[in-house]
């Protein structure tokens, strides 16, 4: 890590909070949530923060835009209720299931993929995506019911009882908050300086020696496998589901999101994730047309607002501070 | 007034920094030399000045004017011109081609500029309609070169004119680099061959990690290099 | 089966026209332009509004819908695609998405969702070795086949070519040279939006018009240019036939796996490809 900060890539500090704290924080704040909105709103929220970190990890950390995540939401979710109506209903082997399948595929697909330089990686991914929605609806139609959807299969076990919604939310709870502490750790370990280094200058990296391929590679696999446990999560307490959760147009969901909230930290991508999704209930219940309020926010935030709210927040916070931002006298 | 006058320069990749409150200046007509060791910050300072990147901090003035922000294509059309390290020329076109897009944006007729080419390196002539692709390191560099005088510029940057060339095509540019100083052409140059640096230069500045540890006034034109080994 | 061949090279013609655009914007500008689609879709839409109004008038709609997109391409060449040019990829692709998605609504809100047909205007069919085969189809290929020819030799005698084929290679060097590449890379854009949109008008007749038209097309012609090379027009033009065709075959036998053949084709070209797309 030294050999790094000499080299002038900047490395960050410990955070100040430890994780626990931080924890606490996110349970106190979604507990709060419950009396203004109903929980199943709440519980599809934090199933998107989930997905919405995992892309955080391959954007925002790693550098890496793909326009094709959402393949591994869904193949999350159809591995997991496939599992549960072919072969066993227990909810958490089916969880299981659907988050190691995809994680398999995201290992495959990801030894193509991560070659591949900005423009490429963004759109093969996108590519794969789509071959993964005409599979799902198509290809596979004896298994998966096509575009008319399939019934989850999913049982209680023990107490998981998941039309249960108070179990539902504090199972889901729980998951998100392991998805964070993982993620957390991860990133402010040397993995994390890691990749953070690479997304700022991959040729230096490699010649101090790093196979920048594998880490890649990993980063890629966690960020599949993260997204598929959210999506495999989704199959416990959604009774129904259908190919829509596939569908290649909404690749642009966790990349709105996450510059929303901030790329490159977790609390952006769950405060990106929040504010996407209450904006996308509120639009669509207002207007019938209204996507293209998401392109001028898109807008504004590719001209202006690149940091997102996080950014904003933390650049209001500077200000405050009367830090002046200037750049790194001797890369430290 | 001085051609060039650049104050305490600082400029970063990302985070890190590459040139540390550089000055230096350039006299109408003088040829000056960079030298120091690789990772210097040599070929960073003429992208600079060229405008390719941009110092946040410190200021560049040509001709009495700031450059910064201005961008490479005015500053070609001012009389700046720029020679890469990398000698990379338009591989796809031929060297015919490659003159004409010289020859375009200084609204000079094609004929003149050839011959402006030509006269530099005679032997160009006999490459004319072939891609400028197929052309060996040496050719490609007279090639560049003969290109960048190409409408009457004031000042020549040019990166390690002479790396990897051999001792004939080293003195082709040797007697270009002469000519050049006949015709009141000013240069800055970077350069590793130390014995061009000492017959040729008037000054020389030498860098090390982003700074300049040293300027040399050369106008002694001794043969003497070992005063400028021990910086490097 | 010769039909489907024949398909396959009119469906090769049309891509070959969308994807020209995209190739120069990326190879130039290194960005990839989404709202190449939407443009797409619009001249599309354009074309068929002139049609209602001039009833039978092909070519002059189609003229007029092309005048129509000059404005349109020169709006999101400056206003966006320059502002982003060179600074980041991921915001230029980014927010070339949100001119899509705005595009996109616009079109829903003006012409509403219902898909619209247009007519073959040839109307004929001619006879070559037993196959009954539409003019139309054979008139875009020519059409291609034209603009292929007419690129090349824009590109190899006019100056403004020279200068594009060095500044796909080497914009700095260009720049370093005095030409100011911008300009000229806004008329690359504009010419290369105005293909696509031509490619659009002339495929109308064969498909039908809706707002998410550009939804599969984009993305093979996104294989199409990755194949290709980004920047390299003439192997654009290579692949987009060999993909086209590629497509047409596909389609006869399983109807539903043309899109995804492509996506298949491109990722094992790109697994055993050696340098990075």
């Amino acid at each position: 890590m030294d050999i790094l900060r000499a080299l002038g890539f900047r490395v960050y500090p410990q955070k100040a909070l430890p994780v626990y704290k931080e924890i606490c924080v996110l349970t106190i704040f979604f507990l709060l949530l419950t009396p203004i909105m109903h929980m199943y709103r709440i519980t599809d929220f934090m199933i998107f923060c989930i997905f919405v970190m995992s892309f955080d990890l391959l954007y925002g950390y790693l550098g890496l835009l793909s326009f094709g995540h959402v393949l591994y939401l869904g193949a999350g979710v159809y591995i997991s209720v496939l599992f549960s109506i072919y072969i066993n209903s227990n909810p958490l082997l089916s969880l299981l299931a659907g988050t190691l399948g995809g994680g398999i595929i995201a290992a495959i697909l990801g030894l193509i993929v991560v070659k591949l330089d900005g423009a490429s990686f963004a759109l093969v991914n996108l590519a794969f995506s789509q071959i993964g929605y005409f599979l799902v609806s198509s290809t596979f139609q004896e298994l998966t019911h096509g575009t008319d959807g399939i019934s989850s299969r999913v049982e209680a076990w023990g107490f998981l009882n998941f039309s249960n919604e108070y179990i539902t939310f504090s199972f889901i709870l729980i998951s998100m908050l392991l998805v964070f502490y993982f993620l957390r750790k991860l990133t402010s370990s040397p993995f994390g300086v890691l990749i953070r280094s690479i997304k700022e200058n991959e040729t230096r990296v490699t010649f101090l020696g790093y196979n920048t391929f594998l880490y890649k590679w990993i980063t890629f696999l966690v960020a599949g496998t993260i997204a598929s446990f959210a999506g495999g999560i989704y199959t416990l307490y959604v009774q129904y589901v259908s190919p829509t959760v596939l569908n290649p147009l909404d690749n642009i969901e966790p990349i709105l999101a996450v510059l929303i909230g901030g790329a490159g930290n977790l609390y952006g991508a769950i405060a990106g994730g929040l504010l996407f999704m209450m904006m996308k209930d509120w639009l669509s219940s207002h207007f019938a047309v209204w996507q293209w309020v998401l392109g001028i926010i898109l807008l504004i935030i590719s001209f202006w607002f690149r940091h997102g709210f996080t950014g904003f927040v933390m650049a209001i916070r500077n200000y405050q501070r009367k830090k002046a931002v200037t750049y790194d006298q001797d890369g430290v | 007034m001085r051609l060039l006058q650049v104050d305490e320069i600082n400029v970063s990749y990302g985070r890190a920094m590459v040139l540390h409150d550089i000055s230096m200046h350039l006299n109408q007509g003088e040829i000056v030399f960079v030298v120091g060791r690789n990772g210097a910050g040599k070929t960073t300072l003429l992208k600079t000045l060229m405008g390719l990147l941009k110092p946040w901090k410190g200021s560049i003035l040509y001709e009495g004017e700031k450059t910064l922000g201005i961008g490479p294509v005015k500053l070609a059309q001012k009389g700046l011109r720029y020679v890469a390290q990398d000698k990379k020329v338009f591989s796809g076109l031929s060297v015919k081609d490659n003159i004409a897009i010289a020859a375009y944006s200084n609204a000079v007729s094609m004929p003149e500029a050839i011959t402006n080419v030509t006269s530099i390196y005679p032997k160009l002539n006999d490459f004319m309609e072939n891609k400028a692709g197929g052309l060996s390191g040496g050719q490609r560099e007279l090639l560049l070169i003969g290109r960048a005088l190409v409408g009457h510029p004031k000042l020549l940057l040019i990166d390690e004119p002479t790396e990897g060339l051999a001792a004939i095509v080293i003195r082709d540019i040797f007697k270009i680099l002469v000519h050049m100083k006949t015709e009141n052409i000013s240069a800055i140059i970077v350069e590793q061959n130390l014995s061009i640096v000492n017959r040729l230069a008037d000054r020389i500045y030498v860098m090390r990690d982003g700074h300049i540890i040293k300027e040399i006034d050369n106008s002694r034109q001794t043969e003497d290099s070992h005063e400028l080994e021990n910086y490097l | 089966m010769v039909e489907s061949v024949v398909y396959g090279f009119t469906l090769g013609a049309i891509l070959y026209l969308f994807s020209i655009g995209l190739s120069l914007t990326f190879g130039t500008m290194k960005i990839i332009n989404f709202a190449h689609g939407m443009a797409y879709t619009l001249g599309v839409y354009f074309f068929i509004t002139f049609l209602r109004v001039i009833p039978g008038a092909f070519s002059i709609s189609a003229l007029l819908a092309v005048l129509c997109m000059i404005p349109v391409a020169y709006i999101v060449e400056r206003l966006i695609i320059r502002r982003l040019y060179g600074e980041s990829l991921d915001y230029a692709i980014i927010a070339t998405y949100a001119v899509l998605l705005i595009g996109t609504d616009f079109i829903k809100f003006v012409w509403g969702n219902v898909p619209q047909q247009v007519s073959d205007p040839v109307g004929l069919s001619i006879s070559i070795f037993n196959f009954l085969i539409p003019v139309y189809r054979l008139i875009i290929v020519a059409v291609a086949a034209v603009l292929f020819v007419g690129i090349n030799i824009l590109l190899r005698t006019t100056i403004i070519g020279k200068i594009v084929v060095a500044a796909l290679e080497d914009a700095d060097g260009v720049r370093c040279l005095g030409v100011n590449v911008s300009k000229h890379f806004s008329i690359v854009f504009i010419f290369g939006t105005l293909l696509a949109v031509l490619g659009g008008i002339l495929y109308a007749p064969i498909s039908a018009a809706d707002p998410y038209m550009w939804l599969s097309i984009l993305l093979i012609a996104f294989a199409v240019v990755i194949l290709g090379g980004m920047g390299n027009l003439n192997g654009t033009f290579v692949s987009a036939f060999v993909l086209g065709i590629t497509m047409a075959i596909t389609g006869r036998f399983w109807s539903q796996a043309a899109d995804t053949i492509v996506f298949v084709v491109m990722a094992i070209v790109l697994i055993f490809r050696r340098r990075v797309a």
